[in-house]
């Protein structure tokens, strides 16, 4: 809560724009990264394409918006629905495939649509690129933006939570972990997967959508396909199942080479030292850090107990289960 | 009332015979045993009754609607449960979770309903918590809902299972090897769940290795040898049939 508060003033006493810019980042690429969290840390299908969907997001924005002067919110709209109609179409033929195929499919995907931005110069401007107009006001300022990207990347963090926590997540979680038991119990392992991978592409449609605007021009070199293993490795080092820890990743991961400027100096070299140290020190993600200091505080006690079934309230529950 | 059967299935991997036109009842409210040695094709059996072999030849059916090319999804919709001969839980899950997990097939709210956080699928979770807890409550393990399920001795994992299995409401449980790894008194607490599904209606099959166990629980049992049905009958038939106690018994 108190996080969300800090947010929400940032503007108010972030020292400059830049930092400004940064916080906006932050917030435009977490919206990408939750719907994927859903996909990788939720459901264990490692899509390291997803720049391809960001850029698909970001070009139609820009040129429905730009060349076709459609409204701004129906252009944002429109880049949602398109990321989640190339979300299906990216995920019907190779969500069927093992884990390591899927990764080189959705890599292969990305690497086609970085190559038609560039092929397709009349409806993308080639490597010149385009304008990308911004909205309307109250938007109009980079603090106004700034508000609306808040808006849309807290409404995207409850639909992601909510999809974590009821039935669905535990669902996807059983994909995951044990796919075998997930389908004896009648789970739809194949259409669960598609539909949160097009829920996914609907959130790298807008995540584009609004990147392109913040940026303001966009040129095939925007969406390099590190971008997409960026997006990935948020999530690795946050923690699988978790929401906090990607989030937190997401950010430090955007800030911390912009902030310190030595990092900046090292580039992906940092993004890979930081990678392996979570990998080798906490396999489990930054997430599972918070989890284990949350345990801390209320310890659970080990209680050494007989397995003692209690036949008829086990009855009671069966025939309560039958006239249902 | 509807029966689960297979009738004269055979299966093939790669030019070995696994099964080779067995036939199988489970009524709803018995225990049918399965015995054999290793590699008689219990699991086998299993594995296409619940819809993770398809029949090469023969079918599966209950009540009469054949099942034979339905997909293992399909089978636990129409109420058909398992365990598995290692149990395969969600270990970063907790034990409630797990249970919750079984529950799937009666949960009603779809991926947008559940995205905006719908009455409904607070309804599903308020029903599936309860069921499960009252399941694992009859199970013995109460005190343990909110404990990873990793963290569980092996009983309790075999037990959970079990309740996972029961929450899906099944009309017809199917158990690899339940006893598997476990000591003589949670031997004892198995029998007294499995009657007690038994008693409740639900149609059981024993795979077992344990032979004692199942003789003393089972209404029927079936003995397999290399793929074929050696022996049917009631507990003490099959018992004391000489061909069984020529192969599998020993003398």
């Amino acid at each position: 809560m108190a996080f969300v508060i800090v947010l929400a003033t940032l503007p108010w006493w972030a020292r400059d724009q830049y930092q400004l810019h940064l916080a906006a980042l932050i917030a435009v690429y977490w919206i990408l990264v939750a719907g994927l969290n859903l996909v990788v840390g939720f459901t264990g299908q490692l899509s390291i394409g997803h720049v391809g969907l960001l850029a698909i997001g970001a070009y139609a924005f820009a040129i429905l918006a730009g060349r076709f002067e459609w409204s701004p919110w129906l252009s944002l709209a429109a880049s949602g629905a398109i990321g989640g109609v190339c979300g299906l179409l990216l995920g019907l033929p190779s969500l069927r495939l093992p884990g390591f195929y899927f990764a080189m499919a959705t890599m292969a995907f990305a690497l086609i649509v970085a190559e038609l931005t560039l092929a397709l110069g009349g409806l993308t401007g080639g490597g010149v690129g385009l304008s990308v107009p911004g909205f309307a006001a109250p938007f109009d300022t980079p603090s106004g933006f700034y508000g609306l990207l808040l808006i849309v990347a807290i409404l995207i963090t409850w639909i992601t939570w909510n999809v974590s926590r009821f039935p669905w997540g535990r669902a996807l979680v059983a994909i995951r972990d044990n796919p075998v038991a997930a389908e004896s119990v009648g789970v739809p392992v194949f259409r669960m997967k598609l539909a949160v991978f097009v829920l996914s592409g609907i959130t790298a449609g807008l995540s584009g959508a609004l990147f392109a605007s913040l940026q303001s021009y966009i040129t095939p070199d925007t969406f390099v396909f590190e971008l997409g293993l960026f997006f990935f490795v948020c999530i690795i080092i946050g923690g699988r199942g978790s929401i906090i820890g990607p989030l937190v990743g997401t950010a430090i991961l955007t800030a911390l080479p912009e902030l310190v400027a030595p990092l900046a100096k090292l580039g992906n070299l940092f993004y890979g030292l930081l990678l392996l140290a979570v990998v080798l020190l906490v396999p489990e993600g930054i997430g599972r850090l918070f989890e284990m200091s949350l345990a801390r505080l209320r310890p659970e006690r080990a209680v050494s107990h007989v397995l003692e079934p209690d036949k008829d309230r086990l009855a009671a529950a069966i025939r309560k289960g039958q006239t249902q | 009332m509807s029966e689960l059967s297979a009738e004269q299935v055979t299966k093939r991997f790669a030019g070995l015979t696994a099964l080779d036109g067995v036939s199988l009842t489970v009524q709803p409210g018995e225990v049918h045993g399965l015995i054999g040695p290793n590699g008689s094709g219990k699991t086998t059996l299993l594995n296409m009754l619940s819809g993770f072999y398809q029949v090469d030849e023969g079918s599966v059916r209950v009540g009469g609607e054949d099942l034979s090319s339905a997909t293992v999804q399909r089978r636990a919709q129409l109420g058909i449960a398992r365990t598995f001969q290692k149990p395969r839980l969600l270990g970063s899950q907790t034990v409630l979770e797990n249970a919750m997990l079984g529950g799937w097939r009666d949960r009603s709210a779809g991926l947008l309903q559940t995205a905006f956080g719908f009455p409904k699928v607070r309804a599903d979770q308020r029903m599936l918590r309860e069921r499960a807890g009252d399941l694992l409550a009859g199970l013995g393990l109460g005190h343990a809902l909110n404990r990873r399920a990793n963290l569980l001795e092996h009983a309790e994992q075999r037990f959970l299972e079990i309740a996972r299995a029961l929450a899906l409401r099944p009309r017809f449980i199917l158990l690899d090897e339940p006893a598997g790894g476990l000591t003589g008194a949670e031997i004892e607490r198995l029998g007294s769940v499995i009657r007690t599904l038994r008693d409740c209606g639900i149609g059981v099959l024993l795979v077992e290795h344990h032979t004692e166990f199942v003789f003393g629980i089972s209404d029927r049992v079936t003995a397999l040898n290399l793929g074929r049905t050696l022996r049917h009958g009631t507990a003490t038939e099959v018992r004391h049939d000489p061909e069984v106690i020529r192969v599998y018994l020993g003398a």
